[in-house]
């Protein structure tokens, strides 16, 4: 009984576990198909690709992701080097300082990002100085700063991910390579590296990620160049849009897309491992087929899938057009409008109305009524009225804004009451 | 030569044990110890414009650590009330936070760590992939869904829960939830390292001898994964404490994270050492607070990072 109660509250946990961690970015996937200028999923107005359109047409974005992608390369470089020369180092240092060697190429891990931003900045800035170069010199210029400040804690993750293999690599290897008159560099690139390759392969991977998506440190360095989450920083602060969303949807899509590859590959190598292992013999024969690329694996299928949703998706949106549906749309909403204006209006006619009679009843003992006379309706002709119920004039404003200006001061309390 | 080093150029060759050699010098000394020293050196300076650094004016001072704690000179406060407020705000909001993730990624942790089965792969694709979208796109999303016409807001008024939409961005709710969300991934996977290898024996036979399941984890699992909780515990607090895209982008108008003092300090005031100082005195500070719980916890240095 408790066993299947225990169960059943595992999978309910697991399940708002998942809903709190991919739910946000579903939600934000979809605002980036809605035609309101306000990312959000209710009310839905219309399916609408113009937020990608807006999006590739954003030059600040294309160039952010132009310094990102500059920016990356350099870290991927930079840090996968110094990665490989810690993780070497590390495995044969001496042993005393192995400790205190390993604490400092742990720490930028755990060293706030904003920290290491501001002392790469200052350090620099400072040897700049004192080689009497310029503002403009290549020791202060944004690329350069941006490199070096994340490649300060991207190595350590690179050289976590190749002491790992590189644990396992057998010292012996190398020493046959040079005594069979190797030289030290060829036993390098021929014995070593070709061991260490998917790590390698994955540490860059990581080390690209890691730059891509730095904002910490970046935000201190960047200098002349902005990159990509820079640039998505300043929007979502100062006003944000649903090509913002349009933006994370292709991110996510394709983060997705080479997760299920990957995994797909990864299966296949399995599935042809296990096959391989119990027939050698039929497979030296040639007699063994190895198992086709979807047998037995879900995440190739699913890779397909995805790949057909894709192009499906695009196709449409090169032929859908939502001019008829916004209109519809835009039309409701002043329809909507003009009910609540006429609403208002009827409500102001009967309270004038209801105050003249009322005033007739009092014989006109008294020349003006006071507000507090009939302080149910007596400030309703006042400018303030319509912001107080604003749930009821909120529409108004809601006739689609011909740009983002509404939306400019997104941290006014008051903006996202306009919307 | 000292020993160790010719026997280090006999292993690698010369031009190899150079190449590493400087490699790894240039990453020790010249990207982490020399522009930590370098910020503490320049913490302590006055904000002097250029022409006049290293000028008969560039002495060392304690005029920023002073401001931090005493505010303006001549101020009308005797502290500065603000900025000790947002720090002390900065680092109890952090152990919540690091406290909530560690309450809600135990369990499933635990249960990746000790179920077989093909559904875990997907579990792990499914944890990893948030971790791969942009911090500020992850912002973004808890942003959409935060605010005054955001999806819950829609759900709790449409239910009749609450009468009118809930600032959760002013009430700082957007902001823990959204550092909570940035960093699960990173207490996660600590742990399941460790309780992977728990053998699973040990629990079935605390079963056998009667423990209630709170006990299993009290007495076995957790003592086990010690050593994963401290360093997920780390990871997740120093990185909420620096964080500055999530209070940046969640936070509310009137609610500053530290790290946005800091980011004030150099990008608005244009006073470096002041923000220097600021960000010294987060490290130490936050430092000093791990290590003191480690000693607390009776954990050891050499366990964080594995």
């Amino acid at each position: 009984m408790s066993g299947s109660f225990l169960r059943v509250s595992i999978w309910a946990y697991l399940v708002i576990f998942f809903l709190y961690l991919l739910g946000p970015l579903v939600i934000m996937s979809v605002t980036a198909f809605n035609s309101s200028a306000f990312p959000r999923m209710s009310p839905w107005e219309c399916l609408t690709f113009q937020w990608f359109d807006e999006l590739f047409r954003d030059q600040r974005i294309l160039n952010g992701i132009k310094n990102s992608l500059i920016i990356g390369a350099g870290t991927v470089v930079l840090s996968v080097a110094m990665g490989l020369a810690g993780a070497l180092m590390l495995t044969q240092i001496w042993p005393k300082l192995r400790a205190t060697y390993y604490t400092v190429i742990i720490a930028p891990i755990l060293i706030p990002g904003v920290v290491l931003g501001i002392s790469t900045l200052v350090f620099w800035d400072r040897i700049n100085r004192m080689l009497g170069l310029g503002a403009d010199s290549v020791l202060s210029n944004g690329v350069f700063l941006t490199v070096i400040g994340q490649s300060t804690f991207i190595a350590s993750y690179c050289m976590l991910v190749l002491v790992a293999r590189l644990q396992r690599y057998d010292v012996a290897l190398t020493e046959a390579a040079l005594d069979l008159g190797a030289t030290h560099a060829q036993a390098f690139r021929k014995i070593l590296l070709p061991f260490m390759r998917p790590a390698i392969a994955s540490a860059a991977v990581l080390a690209f990620l890691a730059s891509f998506e730095n904002y910490n440190t970046t935000t201190f360095t960047f200098g002349e160049y902005p990159t990509l989450t820079i640039e998505l920083a300043q929007k979502v602060r100062y006003g944000i849009t649903p090509s913002i969303s349009a933006l994370a949807f292709i991110i996510v899509a394709l983060t997705v897309f080479f997760a299920l590859l990957n995994e797909a590959k990864l299966k296949r190598q399995e599935l042809v491992a296990a096959v391989r292992k119990n027939a050698t013999v039929e497979e030296l024969a040639g007699k063994i087929k190895l198992p086709s690329f979807f047998a037995g694996n879900a995440a190739a299928v699913l890779v397909v899938i995805f790949a057909v949703a894709t192009i499906t998706v695009v196709g449409t949106a090169t032929a859908y057009d939502p001019a008829q549906c916004v209109a519809n749309v835009r039309e409701q909403k002043r329809l909507e409008a003009e009910q609540r204006i006429q609403e208002l209006r009827q409500q102001r006619e009967e309270q004038r109305k209801q105050r003249e009679a009322e005033e007739a009843e009092q014989g006109g003992a008294q020349s003006a009524p006071r507000p507090s006379n009939n302080s149910g309706f007596g400030n309703v002709f006042a400018p303030n009225t319509l912001g107080g119920d604003s749930e009821e004039t909120q529409p108004q404003s809601e006739t689609p804004p011909s740009s983002n200006d509404g939306f400019g001061g997104a941290f006014d309390p008051n903006s996202l009451q306009n919307d | 030569m000292p020993k160790f080093l010719k026997e280090f150029f006999n292993r690698n060759g010369t031009g190899m044990g150079l190449a590493i050699l400087g490699l790894v010098l240039f990453w020790t000394i010249g990207l982490i110890i020399l522009p930590q020293l370098s910020m503490l050196d320049f913490s302590f300076r006055p904000n002097l414009p250029p022409p006049e650094i290293g000028g008969p004016k560039d002495v060392y001072t304690l005029e920023n650590y002073k401001y931090l704690i005493y505010g303006p000179e001549g101020g009308s406060q005797d502290y500065n009330a603000v900025d000790l407020r947002v720090f002390f705000r900065t680092l109890i909001a952090a152990v919540c936070v690091t406290i909530f993730n560690l309450i809600i990624c135990y369990p499933i942790a635990y249960y990746l760590g000790q179920s077989k089965g093909s559904h875990i792969r997907i579990f792990a694709i499914m944890l990893i992939i948030p971790y791969w979208i942009n911090e500020i796109l992850r912002a973004f999303a808890l942003r959409i869904i935060f605010g005054e016409t955001g999806v819950l807001n829609t759900l709790f008024v449409g239910l009749g829960i609450f009468d009118t939409p809930f600032d959760f961005i002013r009430n700082d709710i957007a902001l823990y939830a959204g550092l909570g969300y940035a960093y699960i991934l990173l207490m996660i996977f600590p742990i399941y390292n460790v309780i992977e290898s728990l053998d699973h024996n040990q629990i079935e036979a605390a079963r056998d001898l009667g423990a209630p399941w709170w006990r299993i984890h009290w007495r076995v699992v957790i003592p086990y994964a010690k050593p994963g909780i401290s360093s997920g515990c780390t990871m997740v607090f120093m990185l909420s404490a620096g964080a500055l895209a999530a209070p940046q982008i969640l936070g509310g108008p009137s609610s500053l994270w530290f790290t946005q003092l800091i980011y004030q300090q150099f990008n608005d005031n244009n006073d470096w050492p002041q923000g220097a100082a600021y960000a010294i005195v987060l490290l130490v500070t936050c430092i000093l607070f791990v290590l003191a719980v480690m000693r607390l916890f009776k954990v050891n240095m050499g366990d964080i990072g594995k």
